[in-house]
């Protein structure tokens, strides 16, 4: 792995320094990155790569500008320098851009492995793959592709600006997928999992990534041979942790980023149903008071974990909704700024290459204090979902449809047969509302979130405890 | 030949010296350029230099590959991405990669892309020609992109060539209302091909006629689809059309080459051509890229191929070969016989649809999936527009979608944008029996 060349990020900085700018930061991000693929057994590919470089931001006369590079020289960085800065001195805002103020920190933290990606050898990494890929195809269940993937990341980063922050940073993580198509007399079903972990190779003791694949493998099939599309109408809904998670993900999480509040986004990952003037703001009711979703990328070990931001902020948890109520916004500097309020830290970028935008790390509803047992007793007709297979949001955040992937009809408090893709689509208000009861538990899946262009994938968790929705329409 | 192909060359030598079977390595240097903007502003200006050569071997049909950055400590990582080959399992399904010598077309790459220094104006362009159509209420955010960048293959296998590309787009979103909003684009592999104002203006004008949206009904309704949806439906279809996707059973055309997929009105290509923002002269194995048909008059031909995917299925490769799968290129769909003035005839009373996002699907195989319309979604009655609507969403299928094509426009536009993966020249469609959801 390329060690990161301190001297030429600060001299990259000292250049933007010494221009007349308000305010200029260089952040270096160093990636040594592994990729194994595996189709039925069989690898098609194992990559290895090095992705290494270093950008200057700059704020300059009301402007932002940003210039990357992978050439680790002191040339190139005062080149790189002199381009942000006439960068931002040529975008003519009439309102000028400001960062919010912030304590300048200096730290070096990093994620500890028990043991280390690379102390693994390549052999071992291949060989987890094909023991899971066997695994599934012993069952006795015909499951005709198996298409099975392993990333392993050891992330060096270095930020320093204009304010006297420098910290340093070392992040390993490591990630599965596993995409599954079973067949059962003619049909067919597919799932997809993922899982993710900020630390090292240990992740996959933790997982158990066999048993969970099985686990799907034998779900798609009872599916086939047993599931009964469910009749439209209203009922009780119960979400799994797994629905749980990506419902405060896209319903709760994405709207309250704040720079898709103010319209930064808007052309592409879109607006939100909150905005400045509008129904919805800090202090409305979203949900009923059981519902507190907060955002905190200081879980250990989490595959969203971070200790600071990339622009030098302290991470700390963000309770977006609580008791049922908008309360905090998602903020880098730029939109803290914009708001009069502190950055809380959500500024996150996935390569040297890319700005840092507010981000989600790891969003997930507050456990209540209800038994699983608890809540089923009180349902006499309804539906647990457990996982999904199909979602999607719109660019507002507000319309929303899962569509179960493990599903069950709940008759007199009991599970009874399988559901064959039981469907919702509703408003975020309508979801939230609609809640009344939550258990203890607390589970997390991972994830990759997509936003922004060009395309930021940065690792988060999703979770949640089991809740319970009352007259829901499903279909 | 310059500096950087002896480079490149020296590194494919090098691996062979090891013992590596076969070996290509692409180096690539590029510029490339963005601004992004919103609330009719500019946010940020930004500039990227990249100097990375891929190189991927294989060595008794272990598949390994690496990126190197600006060629720094290149001898040492292609020792160690030998010796991971070694240590690798092999692939019995490897078949190789292309061998021979290729003529390249002359690329027709725009040399001013490589020093535009100050694009913004081409943003004030596009917002003026938006708020032409809206006026003073707009609201328009959008990415401006430029790239140039030079291309450097030597395969071990004979293949050898150098490629200049370039592209220019600009990507619009305008809003008149908050909930009312129309997306314009313009896409150029030159700057002569470039009309930013266009993408204002229409992105200004679906903004104005979606003003004061109402909910959409669920049902049943025939739908024209503009260039920009098609262009994102298009870039599933060709996903699900690359042979590695149908192996893995990511794909609805699976077992059915030979078969209709689609009316006799559909042909669907890959070309990565001159005009096109994907322009390219090879693919990642040096073989020519040049135009298929995957789709011809409604008969699927042929899924997209590297040299080892063709050997598993029996033909060609079709010179669409990536780092490690075949991948479309840059779509065409045909034109049709209308103006687009009579596809709106033609659908009479259903919806128009400028665009989407978010599309996910249930089985890649059945071709079950959602999408949710977003910007102006208008319902149209005698083939005019008499009502805008919002929050409505399309469940469908992927295949009755490709077979219920009914009518398309003479009128092309090639599309790009941030949801759409593979660029598009596509006209406007029109497609029966769509089924619309809503949020209850």
């Amino acid at each position: 792995m390329k060690e990161l060349d301190k001297d030429v990020v600060e001299h990259a900085l000292e250049h933007a320094m010494g221009r007349r700018v308000d305010y200029a930061e260089a952040r270096a991000h160093s990636a040594f990155s592994e990729q194994i693929i595996l189709r039925n057994g069989v690898l098609e590919a194992y990559l290895q790569s090095v992705d290494s470089g270093f950008n200057v931001r700059v704020l300059a006369e009301g402007g932002i500008g940003f210039s990357s590079t992978n050439r680790w020289t002191r040339d190139e960085a005062e080149r790189v320098a002199e381009t942000a800065c006439r960068l931002a001195r040529a975008s003519g805002r009439k309102t000028r851009i400001e960062f919010s103020e912030m304590e300048s920190n200096e730290a070096d933290w990093r994620v500890e492995e028990e043991q280390r990606i690379g102390d693994v050898d390549p052999e071992s990494k291949i060989g987890l793959l094909t023991g899971v890929d066997k695994e599934i195809a012993s069952q006795g269940i015909d499951v005709p592709s198996r298409v099975l993937q392993c990333f392993a990341d050891q992330v060096e980063k270095y930020f320093v600006n204009s304010e006297g922050s420098k910290i340093s940073s070392y992040v390993p993580r490591v990630a599965c997928f596993g995409i599954i198509t079973v067949k059962e007399d003619g049909k067919t079903e597919q799932a997809a999992r993922q899982f993710g972990y900020s630390g090292g190779w240990e992740a996959f003791d933790l997982w158990n990534v066999p048993a969970e694949l099985v686990h799907e493998s034998m779900v798609l099939q009872r599916v086939m041979r047993e599931g009964k599309p469910l009749m439209p109408g209203e009922t009780t809904l119960v979400c799994g942790t797994e629905v749980v998670g990506i419902a405060s993900h896209e319903s709760c999480g994405h709207p309250m980023e704040a720079d898709r509040i103010l319209g930064r986004e808007m052309s592409q990952a879109g607006r939100s149903f909150i905005y400045p003037g509008g129904p919805y703001w800090l202090g409305t009711r979203i949900g009923s008071d059981l519902v507190t979703i907060v955002d905190d990328p200081n879980v250990e070990h989490s595959y969203g974990h971070y200790a600071y931001d990339d622009e030098g902020v302290r991470a700390r948890p963000r309770y977006l909704y609580k008791d049922g109520i908008i309360n905090e916004f998602l903020h880098n500097r730029e939109t803290a700024a914009k708001l009069g309020v502190e950055s809380n830290g959500s500024a996150r970028a996935v390569g040297y290459d890319r700005e840092a935008i507010v981000r989600m790390a790891n969003t997930y509803l507050m456990p209540g204090d209800m038994t699983e047992e608890e809540l089923l007793e009180d349902v006499k007709e309804g539906v647990y979902m457990r996982s999904f297979t199909e979602w999607n949001i719109d660019d507002r955040r507000f319309n929303q449809r899962y569509v179960g992937r493990e599903a069950y009809l709940i008759e007199d408090g009991e599970l009874g047969s399988p559901v064959a893709r039981p469907t919702i689509e509703m408003t975020t208000k309508g979801f939230w509302s609609a809640v009344d009861g939550v258990t203890k538990d607390l589970r997390f899946d991972a994830a990759t979130c997509g936003k922004s262009d060009p395309m930021q994938g940065v690792p988060v968790y999703t979770g949640g405890p089991v809740i319970r929705l009352r007259g829901v329409y499903m279909k | 030949m310059s500096d950087l192909m002896d480079k490149t060359e020296a590194l494919v030598r090098k691996a062979k010296a090891l013992g590596a079977d076969e070996v290509i390595a692409k180096t690539t240097f590029g510029r490339r350029t963005q601004i992004r903007f919103s609330n009719n502003e500019v946010d940020i200006s930004k500039v990227w230099n990249d100097y990375v050569t891929e190189v991927s071997m294989a060595w008794q049909k272990r598949v390994v590959a690496t990126q190197i950055q600006n060629f720094v400590d290149a001898e040492k990582r292609v020792e160690d991405l030998f010796r991971l080959a070694k240590v690798s399992q092999p692939n019995p399904f490897y078949g190789g990669i292309a061998s021979g010598s290729f003529t390249y077309p002359e690329s027709r790459v725009d040399i001013r892309l490589r020093d535009l220094e100050e694009p913004t104006g081409y943003v004030g362009e596009a917002i003026e020609a938006a708020k032409g159509e809206v006026g003073k209420d707009l609201n328009a955010g959008g990415t401006l992109y430029s790239y140039y960048g030079d291309v450097y293959l030597v395969s071990s296998e004979g293949p050898m060539g150098m490629d200049a590309r370039s592209y220019i787009e600009l990507s619009i979103r305008a809003f008149s209302q908050k909930e009312a909003s129309g997306h314009g684009v313009s896409c150029s592999s030159t700057l002569d091909g470039f009309d930013p104002a266009s993408a204002g203006r229409k992105a200004g004008e679906i903004a104005r006629l979606a003003r004061d949206p109402v909910p959409g009904e669920e049902g049943v309704y025939d739908v024209v689809f503009d260039p920009l949806i098609t262009g994102s439906l298009m870039g599933i279809y060709s996903m699900m059309s690359s042979a590695f996707y149908v192996m893995i059973q990511m794909s609805i055309f699976g077992n059915k080459l030979g078969e209709r997929v689609a009316p006799e009105i559909v042909t669907v290509r890959d070309n990565p051509a001159a005009y096109s923002v994907a322009n390219r002269a090879f693919d990642d194995e040096g073989v020519p890229a040049g135009e298929k048909a995957i789709i011809d008059r409604g008969v699927l031909k042929t899924y997209l191929h590297n040299t080892s995917t063709a050997k598993i299925f029996g033909g060609e490769t079709t010179g669409n070969a990536g780092l490690v799968v075949p991948q479309a290129w840059s779509i065409e769909l045909d034109p049709g016989d209308m103006s687009r003035d009579e596809v709106f005839e033609k659908l009479g009373d259903g919806l128009y649809l400028t665009n989407t996002w978010y599309t996910r699907f249930q089985n890649y195989i059945t071709g079950d999936f959602s999408t949710i319309p977003r910007d102006g979604a208008f319902l149209v009655e005698g083939g005019e527009i008499t009502g805008s609507l919002k929050d409505i969403r399309i469940s469908d299928n992927a295949m009755r979608m490709l077979n219920g094509v009914k009518a398309m426009s003479r009128e092309r536009q090639h599309v790009h944008w941030w949801e759409m993966d593979t660029p598009t020249l596509t006209p406007y469609v029109l497609i029966e029996g769509v089924k619309i959801t809503r949020p209850r």
